[in-house]
């Protein structure tokens, strides 16, 4: 017989139970129905003995025990939703959660932090278990009581949940959702683990079992319990930390290999009597070609994915840009950069979004009343293309076709680009400065032409607003995020998109190409960043530790490294090769929107809402990379969080920094609208 | 950015203060209290409004919460679409994620997609060259002769209006966007010893530019297609429709 002594009441009731078994004949199926409708009979009546113990006899299990109240359609959710679905007690809960922590309590110190990881998810699971069994008092008393022992980047969810009060919330919250469909993933040393088990299984705490086995996942390590700092580190995603398994896969972080270009190498003090043609055709390879002519191993091939090949402008500007490049300036340690500020004034809550191209000589920003300027920054104005009927009348062959096909007479500082019905989110240049890209908060992403000044293509795909869209560094492809979750790579060729990156459970809000054009890298506001392969579209990468979303992000210029920035201030540095978090540079004040690589990649400056701009010493970084740790095991692995890597901060009176460039000599642009400070403030 | 409302405020808008206070929002624009009342003024008059539709709709005395149910179900559909499932989604990449990135051709200029898709043609077509309304296509026929004419198709959906006169003009006038083949065949005295010759004329719903000029003919030049009188295949003879034909969707795949 059971553990239970039923009163005497119960154990006739239990009596005639069994009598009733006995006299019905034994796995006929319909029978299980009436043994069903028994089972509900008893619960009503909440005669818990009793039913535990037919249940048991009967050998039904409890998801065959369909509640009646249990909503009539099929979707996945409410699936997932009936498995919430417990006949336990609820105050049972309480004392349940209140025993867990406990029982953390006293372990020893080393296990202790890497147990309480536990509490959050099993918190999480445990209230929505008592609201969709509605019971909603107990909810809400349960909630209040240990909501604010959570960690505090985990208030924002909580907030989230604590609107779902009754069965009925349930349904359309997302946040809800994501914790349903997907399991919370926790890395734990195998100490640690055992101890968790071997204590469950002594307590017997149904719920907390089944929770834990159903809605977490494990991933157990073999070494030494994780630190704190280390655990704080990685933790902060709304589901938990990656899984072992999600960064396994091979990377081509490398950059591709540039074909060889003869640089005719010119020097400053040419003397007029040497002949210009003699040095021109002398053709000299230049020892920094050379060098990456040789193959990284880590590098793509250069027919892994489709690329527009070069043109002949093309060429000449990788040369004006090798020129350029060897007169840069060092930025570093011991050379802060030089910093040219562009504020723009009038415009505070206009301005969404500043980008400059990457010869430094425009300037694109969109605004909310969905507008776009760009903007010259050199002294040489923006001129619009000739009309065709001007167009046939110029010598194709003149040197110059290129400024002839230009009216001077539409001459101006900026233009002005209309089209979209909605503030503009992103207003991005290609590399080769003739396309614009747009996107908006009415779901288009525009292709603007720079010759013409108007709107080639609208390309419609997202139906909800596109937060973020970039250019790949070799043109022809572009990928943009919205709030559908998604990333959507296409080309400026066709009107649908080729690729589609789903898995992210919350907003994309930024993205970017790496350097090599082969992996696209999304933050999102679920606080994950993930590398997508373009050439899959599998997710190869899952890094986890920001602890609100992620706003921004950039590489390194030969790709080995990425910064990402967000909502929590913090700027995060990862290695992409094998997914680690190596260093968290902690300073900003408000929400970081703007990070830029020196070219050379030594420092690194980022700005945001605090009105500063931080520089950061990435060449220290890389030096105090362990290279001898074993990543594969989670506490070997070190966070620098050293104070030292803030080399600098510049602040501006009032204005935030929505937008930072290296030039081609490492001068540093910083561009914001100017915040005016309210007169009346309460 | 401000304090909630003051307690002299109306009741509304205390709630609406006390919302975004238990939601953790702590700064906000003043603004906002009014733009929430707003909106939720707007909102539950439209419900109302629906499920009163509804509940007239069904012959019922007065609004039933299952009405106020089935107008809120009905308007979270249509205007606060959320975006679609994450199970979806993952299906939709996987396929179209398997397909090979399309090879980029050399030597082209502007890597733009079909003009279809693009937003380089004009936005106005000139008044001159259309007489008569869009909707019409007129078949002129030459002078003086009586057309006998047989429309045969299921396809036109306006009505033909035959010319018993002596007019020369016979306009059929049909919906947009159907092609429609009108078969037109003429006898005339002066003809006979010609062979009866079906004339079709086929245009393309979308009218071309030139589609609706009125015709002066003192020959039959419309279309011949051969003598054969039935009804062909709608796409052999649209060749010669103006407009470039939908062989662009499938410019992946080079044929």
């Amino acid at each position: 017989m059971a553990g239970q002594t039923p009163g005497m009441f119960g154990s006739s009731r239990n009596v005639a139970v069994n009598s009733t078994l006995q006299n019905e004949a034994k796995s006929d199926f319909s029978d299980k129905q009436t043994l069903l409708a028994v089972l509900q009979f008893l619960k009503k009546n909440n005669l818990k003995g009793t039913e535990d113990l037919l249940k048991r006899e009967a050998g039904i299990k409890d998801d065959d025990v369909i509640p009646q109240t249990a909503p009539p359609s099929e979707t996945d959710v409410s699936h997932a939703l009936a498995a919430y679905k417990s006949a336990d007690d609820p105050s049972l809960y309480m004392d349940h959660y209140t025993d867990l922590k406990n029982f953390i309590e006293s372990c020893l110190d080393v296990h202790k932090v890497e147990l309480s990881m536990v509490l959050y998810p099993v918190f999480v699971h445990m209230y929505l278990e008592l609201v969709y069994n509605e019971h909603e008092r107990h909810a809400i008393i349960f909630f209040q009581k240990f909501s604010i022992e959570q960690e505090d980047y985990y208030q924002d969810d909580l907030n989230q949940l604590s609107t779902v009060t009754k069965k009925e919330h349930m349904k359309g919250n997302q946040l809800m959702e994501n914790f349903k469909g997907s399991r919370f993933v926790i890395k734990m040393s195998r100490d640690s683990y055992n101890h968790l088990k071997r204590h469950l299984q002594e307590k017997k705490m149904k719920p907390l079992l089944n929770i834990i086995q159903e809605h977490l996942f494990i991933d157990v390590f073999d070494g030494v319990p994780r630190s704190k700092q280390q655990i704080q580190a990685t933790s902060g995603a709304v589901l938990g930390e990656n899984e072992r398994d999600a960064n396994k896969a091979k990377v081509f972080y490398g950059l591709l290999k540039e074909p060889e270009i003869n640089m005719p190498v010119e020097e400053e003090e040419e003397s007029v009597e040497v002949t210009d043609k003699s040095k021109k055709k002398k053709v000299k390879k230049d020892p920094l070609l050379t060098k990456k002519a040789k193959n990284d191993p880590h590098a793509p091939q250069l027919n892994r994915i489709p690329l527009p090949e070069m043109k002949d402008n093309d060429k000449l500007e990788k040369i004006t840009a090798y020129r350029e490049a060897l007169r840069r300036v060092k930025v570093g340690r011991d050379h802060p950069p030089t910093i040219c500020f562009y504020t723009m004034l009038n415009s505070y809550k206009g301005v969404t979004s500043l980008d400059i191209a990457e010869d430094s000589s425009l300037m694109a920003a969109g605004f909310a009343d969905s507008t776009i300027r760009v903007f010259s920054m050199t002294p040489q104005p923006l001129r619009c293309m000739k009309i065709a009927s001007s167009l046939e009348g110029i010598d194709k062959e003149a040197d110059d076709v290129l400024e002839r096909m230009m009216d001077d007479r539409t001459a101006s500082d900026s233009k002005l680009l209309l089209g979209h019905s909605g503030p503009v989110y992103a207003a991005r240049f290609s590399r080769d400065r003739k396309y614009l890209i747009s996107s908006s908060e009415d779901g288009t992403v525009r292709l603007w032409s720079l010759f013409t000044w108007t709107n080639l293509v609208c390309y419609k795909g997202h139906n909800h607003p596109v937060w973020d869209v970039e250019f790949s560094p070799y043109g022809h492809y572009f990928v943009s995020v919205g709030q559908d979750r998604v990333a959507r790579l296409w080309s400026t060729d066709h009107h649908q998109p080729l690729r589609m990156f789903a898995g992210h459970l919350s907003d994309v809000d930024c993205v970017k190409f790496h350097p090599n054009s082969n992996y696209v890298v999304t933050g999102s506001s679920d606080r994950t960043i993930r590398l997508w392969d373009i050439l899959n579209g599998n997710c190869v990468r899952l890094l986890t530790g920001h602890k609100g979303s992620v706003q921004v992000l950039a590489f390194t210029p030969d790709g080995r490294f990425l910064a990402s920035a967000g909502v929590d201030c913090m700027v995060l540095l990862w290695d992409i090769a094998s997914g680690t978090l190596l260093a968290q540079m902690k300073g900003h004040t408000e929400t970081v929107y703007s990070l830029c690589f020196g070219r050379d990649g030594a420092a690194l400056a980022s700005g945001g809402l605090d009105c500063s701009v931080k520089l950061w010493d990435i060449a220290r970084v890389i030096q105090e990379i362990d290279t001898e740790a074993d990543i594969s095991i989670p506490s070997s692995v070190n966070v620098n969080d050293n104070p030292k890597l803030l080399l600098e901060s510049y602040s501006t009176k009032a204005t935030p920094v929505l937008a930072l460039h290296f030039t081609r000599r490492n001068l540093l642009i910083a561009s914001g609208p100017a915040q005016i400070p309210e007169s009346t403030k309460t | 950015m401000s304090a909630p409302p003051a307690k002299s405020s109306p009741r509304d808008a205390q709630v609406m203060g006390a919302i975004l206070k238990d939601l953790g929002v702590a700064d906000y624009e003043p603004r906002l209290i009014n733009q929430m009342l707003e909106f939720v003024y707007r909102y539950v008059t439209d419900v109302l409004d629906d499920a009163k539709v509804y509940s007239n709709h069904a012959s019922k005395k007065s609004i039933d919460t299952e009405d106020v149910k089935l107008a809120v179900q009905c308007r979270m559909d249509h205007s606060f679409t959320t975006p679609p499932p994450k199970d979806l989604l993952m299906e939709v990449s996987k396929h179209k994620n398997g397909q090979v990135l399309p090879l980029i051709k050399p030597y082209t200029g502007l890597r733009l997609p079909p003009d279809r898709y693009c937003l380089s043609s004009t936005n106005y077509k000139l008044a001159g060259q259309r007489t008569k309304k869009q909707s019409r296509i007129q078949i002129g026929l030459p002078m003086g002769q009586f057309p006998q004419r047989l429309s045969l198709n299921p396809l036109v959906h306006g009505k033909v209006s035959g010319s018993g006169s002596q007019t020369a003009l016979t306009v059929v006038t049909k919906s947009m966007g159907m092609p429609t083949v009108t078969l037109v065949t003429k006898s005339s005295q002066q003809q006979h010893q010609q062979q009866m010759k079906p004339a079709i004329r086929i245009s393309s719903g979308l009218n071309p530019l030139g589609g609706a000029k009125s015709f002066n003919l003192t020959s039959p030049s419309i279309n011949i297609q051969g003598a054969s009188q039935t009804l062909m295949g709608q796409p052999s003879l649209g060749q010669m429709s103006l407009k470039r034909k939908h062989e662009d969707d499938d410019y992946d795949n080079p044929t």
